[in-house]
């Protein structure tokens, strides 16, 4: 049953949100909020259960238990708030048939509304396409349509946006470009909520995070939150073993691990200059300090090292 | 509402699908009437298939094609809807919802603000509308047709005991193509429910055409029994009695009425299903 909601004006917010698909538990009890003009990544492995859960969030799928609201109401099938909301759930798909520009009418006046009032120039505009936006889309390239798919959910200039692993199947140019046209949209201030599994794309793009595993939310925060709490730092040395004893000693190090050639050095307090200056202070000659992937040690540390076989690194 | 009955006809009429099945339905009674203006068909040539009985057999719709262009609309109707229409009618119904799931559309169509129930009515009088206009595309193209080669005069051949004036004639046509195209409305409604379970078009399609083959399999069978006569698609050739003399009633109505249930059972669990399916595709 629908609860009343606890932030009316916040653009998402999920409660307790539950679905099973046969013995199969896909989102255990989610929980989590996205306020207006945050750029939120919903972070996790594959199978975490995070297009399920965007699923719901916009009516496609039924839950099981659980709601969840959209600017403060309750989402069921066509609920009116759709009307500001853009997205692209998986892979942006189309009237093969249609033109590009004949799919965009067609989507947008289903539902009631006057091409006229779409700002349709604006869409294309991002999107890029050209001529082809005249061509039939079955003509298109895969990039091509997620293009058409990001101008479609740009039509009507929404205040929300939800996108579905957006660079999912893209070449690294494509995927370059759907990136940048993402932080477009969230440096205009719009509220945009994306699920990718690619931890770099996430640390790129989004000021905040959602962390899911296994259908359940493990943290949530802003990315800087999440990056603090993984801070690590990557270190080769000329003496492997003396350098571990030396950092292993240092206050504000957590742990050492051998990650040969170098060592990764997970930090809980200490800096950089303080590793290099007990490095060199113990006469250890030190000839790389960098930081880590700082998402993707947070990532691991939130979910555990058992995921990093399915968490892409970045692309 | 109106909006998006638009939107779906022009997705459809944009459909080169559509155009080949439209095309089909005017060139058939063209082919036919130029077949009968070669090969002139006798007074005792076949009546264009049926049993014989009280469900469209024993008239022959030929044979008075040739004498009067008005009656070729009836024999072309005659010979399609047994079973090309019917895959017409189940094409466009089965494909309504199945082909958006299947071009993966479906699942931003709905995130649009569109009841689930407001998009499966366009899509019914999307697919109704298809359906009529390719029953009256027939009576069209076989009227001109038939005009042409054979003139359109009244039909008066004593020795069938048939005598009907031309408005006459033109009035039985436009009843005939009614009762043609609702007698195939039940298998219809079944191809319109399949399309609301299946992410295939071809499957919701091929399913209510098996369907209707198999029920008209099984009405033919005498040994059936009376269960035969609740077939959707038993009492579906009945209108060719207008042309037997009679005026509209018997398996006419009969026929009428047996399509009624199938229609309100098949599209309201094509609704329930399609209102709570998780969509996905």
């Amino acid at each position: 049953m629908p609860t009343t909601s606890t932030l009316v004006d916040a653009p998402v917010e999920v409660r307790d949100l539950t679905k099973r698909y046969g013995t199969v538990l896909a989102v255990d009890h989610l929980d989590f909020t996205v306020g207006a003009g945050q750029v939120c990544g919903l972070l996790g492995p594959n199978g975490a259960g995070k297009t399920t859960a965007l699923r719901m969030l916009v009516g496609l799928v039924h839950p099981d238990g659980g709601e969840s609201r959209l600017f403060g109401e309750h989402v069921r099938p066509g609920t009116a708030q759709l009307r500001r909301v853009g997205t692209m759930i998986e892979h942006a798909s189309f009237v093969p048939h249609l033109t590009g520009m004949a799919n965009l009418r067609a989507y947008w006046e289903a539902g009631g509304d006057r091409l006229a009032d779409a700002d349709v120039d604006g869409a294309l505009a991002v999107a890029g396409l050209g001529d082809a936006i005249d061509r039939k889309v079955k003509t298109y390239s895969q990039g091509m349509r997620q293009r058409l798919g990001i101008a479609r959910s740009l039509l009507g200039r929404p205040e929300l946006l939800v996108f579905d692993e957006p660079t999912n199947g893209l070449d690294p140019q494509e995927m370059r470009a759907v990136r940048e046209l993402l932080r477009r949209v969230g440096e205009e201030g719009r509220t945009v909520l994306l699920s990718s599994h690619i931890l770099s794309e996430i640390e790129q793009i989004c000021s905040h995070a959602v962390v899911m595993d296994r259908g359940k939310l493990v943290a949530t925060g802003t990315v800087a939150e999440l990056v603090a709490a993984g801070a690590s730092a990557y270190v080769e040395v000329d003496d492997a073993a003396r350098a571990t004893a030396v950092l292993a000693a240092l206050p504000g190090v957590e742990r050492v691990v051998d990650e040969s050639p170098g060592l990764v050095v997970r930090l809980a307090g200490a800096t950089r200059p303080d590793l290099v200056a007990a490095l060199v202070g113990a006469g250890v000659g030190v000839q790389t300090v960098t930081s880590r992937h700082a998402l993707e040690e947070a990532f691991l540390g939130l979910v555990g090292e058992e995921t990093e076989r399915h968490v892409g690194k970045g692309a | 509402m109106l909006r998006l009955v638009r939107v779906e006809l022009v997705k459809q009429l944009r459909r080169p699908r559509t155009w080949v099945v439209l095309a089909f339905v005017v060139l058939v009674p063209i082919i036919i009437t130029i077949a009968l203006k070669t090969n002139p068909p006798s007074i005792n040539d076949g009546g264009g298939g049926g049993d014989g009985g009280s469900r469209g057999g024993g008239v022959r719709f030929f044979f008075l094609a040739s004498q009067s262009g008005l009656l070729v609309p009836i024999a072309t109707l005659r010979v399609m809807s047994e079973f090309f229409l019917v895959v017409i009618f189940c094409m466009f119904a089965g494909d309504s919802i199945a082909s958006e799931a299947g071009w993966g559309n479906l699942r931003f169509l709905l995130t649009r603000p569109i009841g689930r129930t407001r998009l499966l009515a366009a899509k019914l009088i999307v697919a109704a509308f298809y359906a009529g206009l390719a029953t009256v595309l027939i009576i069209v193209s076989g009227l001109i047709a038939g005009g042409i080669a054979f003139g359109y005069e009244g039909l008066n051949i004593p020795i069938l005991g048939l005598s009907m004036s031309v408005g006459s004639i033109l009035a039985k046509i436009a009843l005939s193509g009614v009762l043609a195209a609702w007698g195939i409305a039940g298998i219809a409604a079944f191809a319109f429910m399949l399309s609301t379970m299946m992410d295939n078009s071809a499957g919701a399609i091929m399913g209510a055409v098996g369907a209707y083959v198999v029920l008209s399999i099984l009405g033919a069978i005498d040994s059936i029994g009376p269960i035969r006569y609740g077939f959707p698609t038993f009492y579906n050739g009945a209108w060719v009695d207008l042309f037997r003399g009679q005026s509209f009633g018997g398996d006419m109505v009969r026929n009428v009425v047996a399509q009624v249930p199938y229609i309100i059972v098949f599209l309201g669990i094509g609704l329930w299903w399609f209102r709570r399916k998780d969509v996905t595709s």
